[in-house]
């Protein structure tokens, strides 16, 4: 009886132990965790906007989130954009119910701060001091949209949807007119040396400059890619000399309607990744426009 | 109260060379073939493991003579585990593309029969100096044989080095799909085998 | 034999449930929904409808699950001739991997009235598992196509006899385990957000079922024991005992979800560990050369077979 005991308190002691040094490390890592994810998103949407040494960063660049939620009322269900609005010179989130054909229901103040809004735990928390008890939310997603003098420069989008393997994470840039500025990998588990070319230049800058008609109808072709296009694709390795400005505009201007090549050997994955993008870009076009137009009737100055 | 009578510098190098986890002793061979495509997976797994051997063997080393004999196992799976998870938390937060590239198997080296081996043997039967220098040994083995594996992966497949393109061009893009890693361990090990003999013969044994 | 039978009714008891709970669509007189092709949808009924009313393309509305926002546009309708069936057709592509919510206004049939309907059209649930069930055996096979297991499946796989003791053990320790994990994961760890002792609870759950499996098969088949008990440590050493858990936390599988994990994960198992000791038994008589003999040449094997895994890639029944 006593082995027991003493075999129970040692184990007990152990665990206890072990728990307190595995907790101590998540919380100092988590947050040099959260922060490093934070910048490689940053990194990704200034890539994407084409920000780089020819192209400098306005000064007054700034991002602004709205995030999505669906709420369940009874068996009514409404859409929620947690908005950022401008309100007596401060930035506060705004929660802008609208039904299902895109029309206003009501406006709610939400407390929480730029940053705060960020976590998604917080926003939770937020929405539920502000909403009544017997509405149910669920998050839906987020998207980003960068101004800068005043203007909107563009929507950056998280998506994820379903490849070969598992679930494709990107990042969307697209222009104020939906026109594709740019297309990022942002996760994937798709194999090596085929499904995995999805992060080859070659492959994704395919899809810029594709405007928004052609996204929308925007198929896979299984045909060999011409060299010339695929030296131009490869930006990153190009010199001198290569191409002329004239040569530039022609190859744009012949491929900027033409459907996407397949990858050799994974045409699945280049399927997955051509439809997830199609689908984020025409289900946001369509949300945005309807979400403009209630902002507009209803007077709210958003901060974009 | 030490029972080996091994220099340190003997241990570490038995580690690497005579008593190498994955060609001779042929343990902990999952990430040896899943993992292997490129030197930096070779170098960021091998940091992993060895963070987690020395660690573990420390740890068990110096509360030796604490351990309840029937709870030994227990004892040592927890500490794996606990140690496994503070370097899985660390390389996620601070090298996070690396971590991606390395998918599971961080987590998985609480399953590696190396680390909970050498416990057994060794870290519970000696003392601190001795455990160390048999645990470094044994995680430089795994990164030395690692790296060995990726570099002939990576250059036979990719033509690259660290992602330094060295060749121009992929030689056969065969050696970096997942089923050439059993080809290659196979055939280093048998590469291997083939020294020993050579050497073995050459001494007149 | 008598006591397979029982287990065999049993399971197909179970399976039977599990399909009749996943047709249920929400109103009574639609007996069935399915999407058909790529674009076209099928509603079954329980009796004939009115043409009037199915020919109406302003009856239906189609919208994805996580979009209610977004209608989806459907070109028209077909009625079958026995009047039971109507197929709609969209304008574009269908994801069959959404769940879709299908509203129909009043159904008419043969002039009464009997209300609207809110139908969920999804694919049938028992072939999302059987997916995940063939998925984990032999697509994404943990021996041949995810490299683990590696040091038990070298270590017993020289005999077939060994081989299956196993990869039957493996199994059974596999579902328990697999099982526990779901439960403490979606009601423990992730609720008070204590993910970062996944490895830790998981390699407990998994020395915790090695243990209760050895207790109750001790106590249940003596017989049983001697000839299985000694795979059991070996269990614990084994790296897809540890990945299965933890895959199925990163995906945050559903209870049955896992269920199939784990049987695929271990059924998978016991397939490459039967093939390969059938291959090695042969080699053992085969002139291999010295520095070939044992590991390496297994090893080159194992290669060869991985390789042939390959093939099922592609693999997708539903």
């Amino acid at each position: 009886m006593k082995e027991m005991v003493k075999i129970t308190f040692a184990l007990t002691l152990s665990c206890v132990i072990a728990a307190s040094a595995m907790g101590l490390t998540f919380t100092v890592t988590a947050k040099a965790k959260k922060h490093n994810h934070h910048m490689s998103v940053q990194n990704a949407m200034m890539d994407l906007l084409s920000f780089g040494e020819d192209h400098p960063v306005p000064s007054d660049l700034a991002f602004h989130n709205v995030y999505r939620y669906i709420v369940e009322d009874g068996d009514k269900k409404f859409l929620g954009y947690m908005v950022p609005v401008e309100k007596a010179g401060k930035e506060v989130y705004e929660m802008v119910m609208v039904d299902l054909e895109g029309k206003f229901v009501e406006k709610l103040e939400v407390p929480i701060s730029e940053g705060q809004a960020e976590e998604a735990h917080d926003r939770a928390s937020a929405l539920e001091k502000v909403l009544p008890p017997n509405q149910f939310f669920t998050y839906a997603d987020a998207s980003a949209i960068a101004t800068a003098g005043g203007q909107r420069l563009g929507y950056v989008l998280p998506g994820k949807f379903p490849g070969f393997r598992t679930f494709i994470h990107v990042l969307v840039a697209l222009d104020p007119q939906f026109e594709l500025l740019g297309l990022e990998i942002m996760e994937h588990e798709e194999d090596a040396g085929l499904g995995a070319e999805i992060e080859q230049e070659y492959f994704k800058n395919q899809f810029k400059g594709k405007s928004f008609e052609t996204l929308k109808g925007l198929e896979v072709v299984k045909k060999p890619m011409p060299q010339e296009y695929k030296k131009y694709l490869e930006k990153s390795k190009w010199v001198e000399g290569m191409f002329t400005e004239k040569q530039i505009s022609e190859i744009r201007k012949q491929y900027k309607d033409s459907d996407i090549h397949a990858i050799t050997a994974a045409t699945i994955s280049s399927k997955a990744v051509t439809d997830g993008v199609k689908n984020i870009a025409k289900k946001f076009a369509y949300r945005i426009g309807k979400l403009d137009g209630v902002l507009q009737e209803q007077d709210i100055h958003a901060a974009f | 109260m030490s029972t080996t009578t091994k220099s340190n510098t003997q241990l570490f190098m038995d580690g690497i060379l005579k008593e190498n986890p994955i060609f001779k002793l042929a343990l902990s061979m999952c990430p040896a073939v899943g993992i292997s495509t490129s030197v930096m997976n070779g170098i960021l797994l091998g940091t992993a493991v060895l963070f987690v051997q020395v660690f573990s063997s420390c740890t068990i080393s110096l509360i030796r003579n604490y351990i309840h004999p029937k709870i030994r196992i227990p004892t040592y799976t927890l500490t794996i585990a606990t140690w496994v998870t503070v370097i899985d938390l660390v390389l996620a937060a601070y090298v996070p593309a690396a971590y991606k590239a390395m998918g599971m198997f961080v987590r998985l080296i609480v399953a590696f029969a190396i680390i909970t081996m050498r416990l057994e043997m060794f870290a519970c039967k000696e003392p601190l100096g001795k455990a160390f220098w048999d645990a470094l040994g044994m995680g430089l083995g795994f990164m030395f044989a690692m790296i060995v594996l990726g570099a002939v992966r990576e250059l036979l497949g990719s033509g690259m080095l660290l992602g330094y393109d060295v060749l121009g061009f992929k030689p056969l893009l065969f050696f970096v799909l997942p089923s050439a890693g059993f080809f290659v361990v196979g055939l280093m090990m048998a590469f291997f085998n083939w020294i020993e003999v050579a050497y073995n013969r050459k001494k007149g044994v | 034999m008598k006591r397979l039978r029982q287990y065999a009714w049993l399971v197909g008891l179970l399976l039977v449930s599990v399909l009749l709970v996943g047709c249920e669509t929400g109103h009574k007189f639609v007996k069935k929904t399915a999407f058909k092709d790529t674009d076209k949808m099928v509603l079954v009924f329980a009796g004939p409808v009115d043409e009037s009313w199915a020919s109406n393309v302003g009856n239906f509305s189609a919208y994805e699950e996580p979009d209610p926002d977004i209608v989806l546009t459907i070109k028209e309708t077909i009625l079958s001739p026995d009047k039971t069936q109507v197929t709609l057709i969209f304008a574009d592509p269908v994801n069959t991997g959404e769940a879709h919510i299908v509203s129909a206004t009043n159904i008419l049939s043969e002039g009464r009235d009997l209300g609207a309907a809110v139908l969920t059209v999804k694919k049938l649930y028992i072939g999302v598992l059987m997916t995940i069930f063939i998925g984990a055996a032999l697509i994404n096979n943990f021996v041949f196509t995810k490299y683990l297991g590696l040091c038990v499946f070298f270590g017993t796989s020289q005999k077939r006899g060994t081989a299956v003791g196993m990869g039957v053990v493996f199994t059974i320790v596999m579902v328990f385990a697999a099982v526990m994990a779901w439960g403490l994961y979606q009601f423990v760890l992730k609720p008070y957000q204590l993910t970062f002792l996944n490895v830790v609870v998981f390699i407990g759950l998994v020395s915790l079922s090695v243990q209760g499996v050895d207790t109750i098969l001790r106590k249940v088949n003596p017989m049983l024991f001697k000839a299985f008990g000694v795979y059991l440590v070996l269990v614990i050493a084994n790296c897809i005992a540890i990945a299965v858990p933890l895959i199925l936390a990163d995906n945050e599988y559903s209870g049955w979800e896992s269920f199939a994990l784990a049987l695929g994960a271990g059924l998978g198992f016991l397939i490459a560990l039967f093939l390969m000791a059938c291959v090695r038994e042969r080699l053992e008589l085969a002139q291999v050369p010295p520095s070939f003999r044992g590991l390496p040449i297994a090893f080159v094997t194992a290669g060869l077979f991985a390789l042939a895994f390959l093939g099922f890639s592609g693999l997708s029944i539903y």
